[in-house]
């Protein structure tokens, strides 16, 4: 049988297969949303720590409940000043907040997952967690952290919270202040791996705002601090001072982001959300179960900021103790002092389960064709296996030791594809695992590897990239020249020609 | 004594001509895995046979192969071969093949049943084989078919084949 017939009966076989996985897991009536944050649940949603003396314990139930509802008002755009429209800033200063999210108007699918686009996009914080009103009103900002445009002069990532008369924020924390890829023809791809320059925004912010060596220490150690990792990379990057903190800020490439509880010194690429409801670990170390659509539900909870609060050990990222944790005083700090409902999550949830790839340009070809054909004789099928090209598995890294009871827990494929430890090994969200990723979309999306480290398909074939003289195309640490992005070393003996083969069918998924 | 002279005549060919001797050409195998044919071999095994054509009940033949000597073309493919949810070798290092009987099929041409052992699972195989005499030498040829799930060797896979076909071949 030739190799592109039975890729055409594995998908169709697969597919079926997915029909029955979670498409019936969402709940269809009002009634049925679930209560997410309880104890019993939350028990076991998560993987271990790589430490697992350091595992998550997460707020508890009473608390996460007893935090008020978020409530969502109606956003604007955000311009490059050179494309603001003239008059848009007076404009915005004279609306009215509208709240534009009510649970009890919503009666259809296509409502909810209309509500959950409008959730996806809403800020969570209008603090100033990340970046500030006055940053996105200066065009320097623009320059120093490349960020990206929409032909309209629009940056996507972030809105305009308008709370009352006069009362214009900037939101930041939005889903899609990460998942939004603006493309090179300016179109917008929801959902994807997103190109938001946020690790250099957020530098930009750090240093016009004039933050003191503290300040800056401060909230990096919130952001990414894991003292009980070793070597305590974390540690040594606050105790080497402002200035090399920022330029560890600025290496991350947009495409990466260090989000809390990762780091910038392992940043994670950021993950394609499209197609995500066929996935049976979240996060690139596979840190959250994915079992159904609670657990989503749950992710979401956790990842806006919710693990601020977490207990890692007696280590708390914000400083908090337990006893200051639950004396009943607020916490201030941003996406910390109120949650989502959860019929929030849930139509966030649809919203995600609904994102669908846009038209792939790359139609398969007599040259793709025979890059399938090498794709199964490498023997990529076996992790990247099709219709989902992964295989939902979770590989350990160097240096982890799989725990036996880990193997009836988990969906685990034994053995390390040697790529680059850091992330899964010196992180508060590590594991020990990275999961093995889909590969479908590579045609929109980059950089490559989990953490960011080369910039195209094409550098991935290339046998330079495993020697220490090497140039990361992607992400390079801030503290060195060189370094040689090492493992998953598949294809690399390849030809050109092969390798050409291969690229043009894998740019076709 | 008539017992002891029968355990003697029994025993004595089998001592005298079966020696443990290593397997010059490598065991090879092929699954399908995406459609496409994988070819491997495992290299390192061993063998003892007592062969007469003429009593076939006398006939023993046993084998033993180290999966850690496993080839597919992919390293880190193998590696993964060795590791706990394939043959898991740290508590698994032998494959054994024993004969229980052996029985003629044709000229030159027989089935023998066999225990094989793949990790901690024994299960009993027919292995159809042919015996020619090359020279100075008798050509043993096997090849069968068997379910790797059967063994517990990897788990039920949407493109990797189930059923494995082994190929042995050795001289004495």
């Amino acid at each position: 049988m030739k190799a592109s017939v039975y890729f055409k009966l594995i998908s169709l076989f697969g597919l079926a297969l997915l029909c029955f996985s979670f498409v019936d897991t969402l709940p269809k009536n009002w009634s049925d949303i679930p209560r997410i944050w309880n104890k019993e649940a939350l028990k076991n949603w998560e993987l271990p720590n790589a430490n697992p003396d350091y595992s998550v314990e997460p707020v508890r139930e009473e608390f996460y409940y007893a935090l008020p509802e978020r409530i969502i008002y109606k956003t604007y755009p955000v311009y490059h000043p050179d494309y603001e429209p003239e008059g848009y800033w007076e404009w915005l200063h004279e609306q009215d907040a509208q709240i534009v999210f009510d649970a009890s108007q919503l009666k259809t699918e296509k409502d909810w997952i209309k509500a959950g686009e409008l959730l996806f996009d809403y800020p969570i914080d209008t603090l100033g967690a990340v970046i500030r009103t006055k940053h996105v009103r200066d065009k320097a900002f623009y320059t120093s952290s490349g960020m990206p445009l929409t032909p309209d002069g629009i940056m996507p990532f972030v809105h305009w919270v308008v709370a009352g008369k006069g009362k214009v924020y900037l939101g930041n924390l939005s889903c899609a202040m990460c998942h939004t890829r603006v493309m090179p023809n300016g179109s917008i791809i929801k959902g994807a791996q997103g190109n938001w320059s946020g690790d250099k925004a957020f530098a930009y912010a750090l240093e016009s705002d004039s933050a003191s060596e503290r300040v800056v220490q401060g909230i990096t150690r919130s952001l990414f601090s894991s003292p009980w990792a070793e070597g305590d990379p974390h540690g040594k990057l606050l105790a080497s001072g402002k200035d090399e903190i920022l330029s560890a800020y600025k290496a991350v490439p947009e495409g990466a982001f260090g989000r809390q509880g990762t780091s910038i010194l392992f940043p994670p690429q950021v993950p394609n959300l499209i197609g995500v409801k066929d996935r049976k670990y979240l996060d690139h170390g596979g840190l959250g179960q994915h079992r159904n659509s609670e657990d989503m539900m749950r992710y979401i909870a956790m990842n806006q900021s919710m693990d601020f609060l977490n207990f890692y050990g007696d280590y708390n990222p914000i400083g908090l103790t337990r006893e200051r944790l639950y004396n009943g005083k607020p916490i201030f700090f941003p996406g910390t002092y109120d949650r989502y409902s959860d019929e929030q999550l849930l139509a966030i949830t649809k919203y995600m389960y609904s994102l669908t790839p846009p038209e792939n340009p790359n139609k398969p070809s007599v040259w793709s064709e025979k890059g399938q054909t090498i794709f199964a004789e490498q023997g990529c099928v076996t992790c990247h296996t099709p219709p989902l090209f992964t295989n939902n598995k979770l590989t350990p890294a160097d240096g982890f030791e799989i725990p036996d009871e880990h193997y009836s827990k988990y969906s685990i494929f034994d053995v390390s594809v040697g790529t680059d430890p850091g992330y899964t090994l010196s992180t508060r969200r590590g594991t020990g695992y990275y999961k093995v990723p889909s590969l479908l979309g590579l045609w929109y999306r980059g950089p490559f590897l989990h953490d960011a480290s080369l910039a195209k398909l094409e550098d991935l074939f290339d046998p330079a990239r495993l020697r220490d003289d090497y140039v990361p195309t992607g992400f390079k640490p801030h503290n060195v020249k060189t370094k040689a992005v090492k493992g998953h070393e598949f294809g690399i003996e390849l030809s050109k020609s092969e390798k050409d083969a291969l690229i043009a069918y894998l740019l076709t998924l | 004594m008539k017992l002891i002279s029968l355990f003697f005549l029994l025993i004595l060919p089998w001592h005298f001509n079966a020696n443990v001797e290593k397997g010059e050409e490598p065991i090879r195998f092929q699954l399908k895995n995406a459609g496409i044919t994988v070819h491997g071999t495992i290299s390192d095994w061993e063998y003892e046979i007592y062969w007469d054509a003429k009593k076939l009940a006398n006939c023993k033949v046993t084998g033993t192969a180290n999966p850690a000597t496993i080839n597919t073309g992919i390293k880190l493919r193998d590696k993964h071969l060795l590791g706990r949810q394939y043959f898991h070798t740290d508590q698994f290092p032998l494959i054994s093949l024993q004969s229980k009987k052996i029985r003629a099929k044709g000229k030159n041409s027989y089935v023998g049943v066999f225990d094989l052992q793949i990790r901690d699972v024994i299960k009993e195989i027919e292995v159809p084989f042919t015996v020619v005499v090359v020279g100075q030498l008798q050509v043993f040829k096997a090849e069968f078919s068997l379910n790797r799930l059967d063994f517990g060797v990897g788990e039920s896979s949407l493109v990797l084949s189930d059923e494995v076909k082994v190929m042995i071949e050795l001289k004495k």
